[in-house]
């Protein structure tokens, strides 16, 4: 049966889980100290009570935004829905996805354990590798040389505030999301959040440290070619395929079928070293 | 997908359900009173449930526990706090990650796992050579030819079999604990030699640099048996036969062998340790692998008695001091010890300059006769490099022990004590 909508549950669960990670984010948030970050995540998870659920439910619901945003970008393009928006009206849509990623990157920065300050440090190189903005883009979201993880921690904020209330008044309608789909959405992430607690790295002299699982791909091509491809012409491939989409479908198509085949693969390998 | 009516109404409920669970889960969860932080900042919870204090070097609220022990420091669920633990941190296996890191002894696991102490390739090399399994010539760095190339490989021979049985667990790669009895008080990497008993309190033994006789011991007690020698022991027959007037030789050692008493060495009567003399670079190695011990040894007599306080490789010993145009030897303990020169007459005449020290200073030593081995095919034994019983078992017998004058030989142009053992 073909399709002129991406799925409804698809959509709505990932409005609702926008909005669980936004709320679990604003609890998670009020004992947080960026300037001790690891000391306050380690306070959620072990001294405040009901912190280390909220943070990972907060973690999961974050997750799963993001996942069920990939497959709801999958299922817009399956539907051609592009060509209901207006160029600049795509231009945009898609402009939200690494605003989305860069939100969930700099939550795990924010955590200040391990993992999220070293991938911090290698994004911070990416970033002051883009020509003409590095800075700039580095300052406004990153700069852990300087400021730890204050940056990271305002960035995460306002990205996800911004992407959620820009989309909600122009995307989609918060007030029409049900109490039905809100209350599956906090089942889900709340039974994961129970039982499968979130990681966290601490300090060790590994000489291998693993980034967030949707960058080990990026981590992986870094070991291959100089940063600036690695870390910035090849991750902005897809968001060019994607605004292209909507004039030439096959190609970009194509481009994005490979793109994510070659990522899915460099993934692997950065997971398996 | 909750389009049904049915999934509408048990939501609700659903999630009812959820938050009395979710009360329940946090109501049992452990919680910490603070976030426990060593004097660095490092985030230790290990601290919220652990009371264990181990000295100075490492203290808790220094070093913690986990950069020793691993598993996870960010936690205390017991579980996840205790993912990737190890016991015994100074394991070789694990000695990379734990006593070797960066911060703390970063050279020394990689030299510890090229001594002799670790690899046995002297004992396993002179084995097979006089076995006829091997020629006989220059030694080799084989690679099968150490104790973890053996546990690598599981290679086997009748030497190699003798070896694993008889010999195999006095290595540092040995478990500490893996063996029953006194075998399980060896090996275990660094702290074969570098535990010693801690106070019940502390409830954590303590890690020393002043490693005690008793701890070298442990395996320095046969062929040789200089280890025993050294404090004035003296392994005598096996069933406790008088030696001095018919009383009964009821002293024993933890494997149970009986032992007499003889004078000791003089450095033992003064205070001094093993670890007083011999270099960490011969102990613990110095990088290089070799063969066999004499290759590796440093020390020497005249090192202290009438040399400049440099071993054989020009290392300089660490307790020679020189006061007053004197020369001392400070120990572990801090001990000061006046060094005597040779006698200018007795040492330094040109008809003794061939003479090795032990030639004079060693009038009797023990000695061990009539060294045979019976191996049983039918019968199994504990391979202890592999830890799986195999089969073939091994059984030695001597003629008899002596405590005698040594037999006086040359080795190159030294004349030297031949003790059998």
């Amino acid at each position: 049966m073909s399709r002129s909508l991406p799925r409804r549950w698809v959509s709505w669960g990932l409005t609702a889980s926008f909005f669980l990670a936004l709320v679990s984010g604003l609890i998670v948030s009020y004992p947080f100290r960026e300037e001790i970050p690891l000391v306050s995540t380690v306070g959620l998870e072990t001294v405040i009570p009901f912190g280390a659920f909220f943070r990972a439910f907060h973690y999961y619901t974050g997750q799963l935004t993001f996942l069920l945003l990939g497959w709801h970008l999958v299922e817009a393009l399956m539907v051609r829905a592009e060509k209901r928006r207006s160029p600049r009206a795509w231009f945009f849509l898609v402009g939200s996805l690494p605003l989305v990623t860069l939100a969930l990157f700099t939550g795990y920065i924010v955590r200040g354990d391990q993992t999220g300050l070293s991938a911090g440090q290698i994004a911070e190189h990416l970033a002051l590798k883009l020509p003409f903005l590095g800075v700039v883009v580095n300052r406004l979201l990153f700069s852990i040389s300087e400021e730890g993880v204050h940056r990271a921690f305002m960035a995460h904020i306002y990205l996800s505030l911004a992407v959620f209330v820009l989309s909600g008044l122009w995307h989609f309608r918060l007030r029409t999301l049900r109490l039905d789909d809100l209350l599956l959405w906090f089942l889900l992430a709340g039974i994961l959040a129970l039982f499968w607690p979130v990681s966290l790295e601490a300090e060790s002299f590994a000489p291998l440290i693993k980034g967030p699982w949707f960058f080990l791909g990026v981590q992986e091509l870094l070991r291959h070619l100089p940063p600036f491809w690695a870390g910035v012409v090849f991750p902005l491939l897809p968001l060019l395929a994607l605004w292209l989409y909507r004039f030439c479908p096959r190609v970009a198509g194509m481009v994005l079928s490979l793109w994510l085949g070659i990522y899915f693969w460099l993934t692997c390998v950065g997971a398996w070293r | 997908m909750c389009g049904g009516l049915a999934v509408k109404r048990v939501l609700p409920l659903l999630a009812l359900f959820f938050l009395v669970v979710l009360l329940g889960h946090e109501f049992l969860r452990k919680r910490s009173p603070k976030v426990f932080t060593t004097t660095s900042g490092r985030i230790e919870m290990c601290l919220a449930c652990h009371e264990e204090r181990p000295e100075k070097a490492h203290a808790r609220n220094v070093v913690g526990c986990s950069p020793c022990h691993l598993g996870d420091p960010l936690r205390i669920d017991k579980d996840l706090a205790h993912r990737g633990i190890v016991k015994n941190p100074a394991d070789l296996r694990v000695a990379e990650k734990t006593c070797g890191q960066p911060v703390c002894h970063p050279d020394l696991p990689s030299r510890v796992k090229k001594s002799l102490m670790a690899t046995n390739r002297g004992i396993i090399d002179t084995l097979r050579r006089y076995w006829g399994e091997i020629e006989e010539g220059n030694a080799r760095l084989t690679p099968h030819g150490s104790v973890r190339g053996l546990m690598q490989s599981g290679e086997t021979s009748l030497a190699l079999d003798y070896f694993r049985k008889l010999c195999g667990s006095c290595h540092l790669w040995l478990k500490k604990g893996q063996y029953e009895g006194f075998l399980g008080r060896k090996g275990g990497g660094c702290v074969a030699c570098h535990l010693v008993p801690g106070k019940k309190e502390a409830k954590h033994p303590v890690l020393t640099k002043k490693i005690p006789v008793k701890n070298c011991t442990r395996c320095h007690n046969r062929s040789g048996r200089i280890g025993l020698t050294y404090q004035g022991l003296y392994e005598s027959e096996g069933y406790g036969t008088p030696l001095i007037e018919g009383e009964f030789g009821a002293e024993t050692l933890e494997d149970g062998r009986f032992v007499e008493r003889i004078p000791p060495d003089l450095h033992y009567k003064a205070g001094l340790v093993c670890a007083d003399c011999h270099l960490q670079e011969e102990t613990m190695g110095d990088g290089k692998e070799y063969v066999h011990l004499e290759e590796s040894v440093e020390i020497t007599c005249e090192a202290c008695h009438g040399g400049k306080g440099l071993s054989r490789k020009g290392r300089p010993i660490p307790g020679v001091l020189k006061a007053q145009n004197k020369m001392l030897f400070k120990d572990l303990q801090g001990k000061v010890h006046p060094l005597k020169p040779p006698d200018p007459i007795n040492c330094r005449h040109k008809v003794h300059q061939r003479l090795s020290c032990q030639a004079c200073h060693a009038p009797r030593v023990p000695q061990c006769y009539g060294c045979h081995v019976r191996r049983d095919p039918n019968e199994k034994q504990l391979d202890k490099i592999s830890g799986r019983e195999t089969q073939g078992a091994w059984e030695e017998f001597r003629s008899y022990m002596r405590y005698e004058t040594p037999t006086l030989g040359k080795q190159g142009e030294r004349v030297v004590i031949l003790v059998p053992g």
